[in-house]
């Protein structure tokens, strides 16, 4: 274990002389603080996690380091000398490379030019000597365990393979730090096992990895020292040795937490409001078939990739099946575009909330409005938006949801993550919708925000709404969800409700299928 | 690697907000200073009420058009085609008065209609057949001009132009404002309601800012896109008709360059009061900016050459104060 090499477990002090101290860092934007007072450490070849709710300051500090802003205040030492990171070359110059959740590849390149995408490159007669940039790159592709052959296309490779080729291309930069966003958000069990094996061998090499992740298991079982971040302020740091998931959460949250109070189910209604029969979208989704009550909170889980959010896709009519039939209050319902699902009854809320739920340059506002336009506009013969009606709507939202903001015409990019989502969510209040649709409501969302979005998807519920709650955590959906189905492979495996209705039932589901290879 | 140094350029947040400031006013600030500059040096001849008139009326054609091209580049695309368009709009209206001898409210009427349609056809190819926006109305702007020439024969129709077609463009029907203006400011204030104040102006705004996020909204995109093309060739038509007018002739490729001019007019606009972002009434100031930029040129003798060098330049200056602005809103 790398952990007893760097730190001494008796005394938690290094013993190696830190790659990286950063101290007293403060950085605003326009108004906002997002960074008071930090000081982080990273030691050469320890695994340092990174946590802390949304807005905690992270990626705020990240960025400092990867050289996109610079701190107002503090000093950054690497190797005990004060530099000054002024942009991304100078970051990768002083060995640092950073994966990001969104990873950007070049779709017509191949595996290799990918992995050599901005690395300085040796070149003979004036041309790229490709060959031998092949020979030098293959072991570390294999040490990294990337199985698909060097001059393959990237097309069609997996979330996966893409963070492989990411820190393939921080080993051949020769980085000695690694900084990880969230790097499971999008992974399968199975290919988080392979990336923390390939990480704990970075680590055993002498290479720093940065991990930042909401994933607090992954936090405990990966890392040799934590960072807390809290409201732009470095907290606390915990090294691995009697750390708890208690003590963690905590530190973060910065109180006592409430234990979670199991919530009270109304009496289920039996009427059924959207009746899907046998829909399909090869390959994606097969032959899919439930019903969804009034007043219902109904999951949907299983695996990335076992179809679910295609499923949504389909019953919102952002893409059409090619087989089976929906009914929606025992009318025949066949939406041919998203604009129709809406107005039929139907609401939803993305995966990507930042790509598909908000228009960030826009106000809360603005953002608030964009499902209820009908409903802000006055003036018989021209329909004007009428401001006392909008910010009517924004205060009432901005309050019932506790949404974070300076203002009601803040642009909605400034808000944290958790606001946004409540952003995206609270446009539908005021539509309600017969039905409404969250896909991953709560994914990079802090522990508090995620306790009132859980609070908020059940009031809707007890209000009439039948609730589609899409979450690739086993864990969020036992607490939220009156059944939950599991889906693996394009296929409804498991419907669980009651006592059946479990984190381990779950996940076992979700499993179960794809070991014997053949959907049900 | 700690013997790197590096002396990076660092920004404070007060240097940032402060040109973030600079570049929401600079066009403003620009406008007056340019505006104080010419009448200092032309006491006698710039600042005067008459020339006032006389500049806002000339650049009312710009700005009808910049202001339709505004609609379309809100929503996100491009129209090439507007310059054409309104070239082929100037015959058109011209031949239906003198050789179908049709009423003059029934043929602006209809090229009225031509220009939505074309708008429609525009919007169709880049919604429907999903042809990038510049390629499909660089297309159709060329066919256009291609019809000009077939219509006109290529010679231009002056001859049995009516007067009362003459002052539709230099009448003063209104409190002896211009009409050209009254136009303008008619179609700059609809523009400008629609966008800020109707809820299909905050699905407009939405489309353009994230056609993904308000599609899953519910907002039919294809539609509004469509629109955008509609109202921007409808906007084309009208200046080409007032064009004709004012020229006393259909001409072909007679509007070709208020292309140019009204892109040039939209960019500034976006980096007047917002960061980057178009909007109605930035594309006046912008439109309002070149057509002094002209006049000052004008008063001053200034050589051919200059003018499409001023053309040229303040277009780059244009695209580049507004990216400057939209990078300084994202950092």
């Amino acid at each position: 274990m790398t952990d007893t090499t760097i730190i001494s477990p008796m005394t938690g002090t290094p013993t190696a002389s830190p790659f990286i101290v950063a101290r007293h860092i403060a950085k605003a934007f326009g108004g906002a603080q997002a960074l008071k007072d930090v000081s982080i450490d990273l030691l050469p070849g320890e695994v340092h996690g990174l946590v802390g709710a949304n807005g905690a300051g992270k990626s705020t500090m990240i960025r400092i380091l990867a050289g996109l802003n610079h701190p107002d205040a503090g000093s950054i030492e690497i190797d005990g000398q004060t530099t000054n990171v002024a942009n991304a070359q100078a970051a990768a110059a002083m060995g640092m490379s950073f994966i990001h959740q969104e990873l950007a590849f070049v779709p017509g390149m191949t595996v290799l030019q990918n992995i050599m995408l901005g690395v300085p490159k040796p070149s003979r007669l004036g041309l790229t000597d490709w060959s031998a940039i092949a020979r030098e790159v293959a072991p570390i592709a294999k040490r990294v365990g990337i199985t698909a052959p060097l001059n393959a296309s990237v097309k069609g490779l997996s979330t996966a393979e893409n963070w492989l080729i990411n820190i393939c291309r921080a080993l051949v930069r020769k980085s000695r730090l690694i900084v990880m966003d969230e790097p499971t958000a999008s992974l399968s069990a199975s290919e988080s096992e392979k990336l923390f094996t390939i990480i704990r061998d970075l680590s055993r090499s002498g290479v720093t990895v940065l991990y930042v992740s909401h994933r607090l298991d992954e936090i405990l079982d990966l890392c040799d020292r934590v960072s807390v971040f809290r409201d732009g302020r470095s907290v606390d740091e915990f090294s691995r040795a009697g750390l708890t998931r208690q003590k963690l959460v905590e530190s973060i949250v910065g109180k006592g937490l409430d234990e979670t109070v199991k919530p009270v189910r109304a009496e289920m209604s039996r009427e059924v409001v959207l009746d899907v029969a046998d829909i399909s979208r090869l390959p994606r989704v097969k032959s899919v078939s439930f019903a969804l009550h009034r007043g219902e909170v109904l999951g949907i889980g299983g695996l990335v990739g076992a179809g679910r959010t295609e499923l949504a896709r389909l019953i919102y009519g952002a893409d059409r099946p090619d087989g089976g039939s929906m009914t929606l209050s025992g009318k025949a319902f066949r939406p041919k575009s998203p604009s129709a699902a809406v107005k039929a009854g139907l609401g939803l809320v993305p995966e990507e909330r930042r790509a598909e739920g908000l228009v960030l340059s826009k106000s809360v506002l603005f953002n608030l409005g964009l499902a209820n336009l009908d409903s802000l506009v006055s003036g018989k013969f021209v329909p004007l938006l009428s401001r006392k009606r909008q910010a009517h709507m924004a205060t009432e939202t901005i309050k019932a949801l506790a949404i974070k903001t300076q203002g009601m015409d803040q642009p909605v990019g400034r808000l944290s993550g958790g606001n946004q989502q409540k952003v995206v969510i609270g446009r539908w209040l005021r539509r309600e919708p017969d039905v409404l649709i969250l896909d991953e409501p709560t994914r990079g969302v802090d522990i508090g925000a995620r306790g009132e979005i859980h609070k908020l998807i059940r009031q809707l519920a007890q209000s009439g709404m039948a609730v589609l709650v899409i979450s690739s955590e086993p864990d969020e959906l036992p607490d939220l969800c009156d059944r939950v189905l599991v889906m693996a492979e394009g296929s409804v495996v498991r419907e669980l409700s009651g006592d059946k209705l479990s984190r381990n039932a779950i996940v076992e589901a979700s499993y179960e299928v794809t070991k014997q290879g053949v959907p049900a | 690697m700690s013997d790197i140094s590096v002396s990076g350029r660092r920004l404070t947040p007060q240097m940032k907000a402060g040109l973030g400031i600079f570049a929401r006013y600079a066009t403003i600030l620009g406008l007056f200073a340019m505006i104080l500059v010419f009448s200092l040096l032309s006491p006698k001849a710039f600042p005067t009420l008459g020339n006032f008139t006389n500049v806002l009326n000339q650049a009312s054609l710009a700005m009808i058009i910049a202001g339709g091209l505004t609609l379309a580049v809100i929503v996100g695309e491009l129209d090439l085609s507007i310059g054409f368009a309104a070239s082929l709009h100037g015959i058109i209206v011209t031949g239906l008065i003198v050789h179908d001898k049709l009423p003059i409210p029934v043929a602006v009427v209809i090229v009225v209609a031509l220009g939505a349609l074309i708008g429609l056809v525009n919007g169709f190819i880049v919604t429907k057949i999903k042809v990038n926006s510049v390629i499909a109305t660089l297309g159709v702007g060329t066919i256009l001009t291609g019809f000009a020439f077939a219509y006109s024969s290529g010679v231009p129709i002056v001859a049995g132009v009516p007067e009362a077609f003459l002052q539709l463009s230099l009448g003063r029907w209104l409190f002896g404002i211009p009409n050209n203006i009254v136009v303008m400011v008619v179609v700059l204030g609809a523009l400008w309601t629609l966008v800020e104040r109707t809820s299909l102006g905050q699905e407009i705004q939405a489309v353009g800012g994230n056609a993904a996020a308000a599609r899953l909204a519910g907002i039919d995109v294809d539609r509004i896109k469509i629109l955008g093309f509609v109202v921007s060739g409808m906007c084309a038509a009208l200046t080409g008709i007032l064009l004709a007018s004012r020229l006393g002739s259909g001409t072909a490729s007679a509007a070709d360059s208020y292309l140019l001019t009204a892109f040039a007019a939209v960019f500034l606009g976006s980096a007047t009061l917002r960061d980057g972002e178009f909007h109605v009434l930035g594309t006046f100031v912008g439109a309002l900016i070149i057509a002094f930029g002209f006049n000052g040129l004008n008063i001053f003798g200034a050589p051919t050459f200059s003018q499409y060098v001023f053309q040229g330049a303040i277009l780059i200056v244009a695209v580049g104060l507004s990216s400057l602005g939209r990078s300084l809103a994202e950092s």
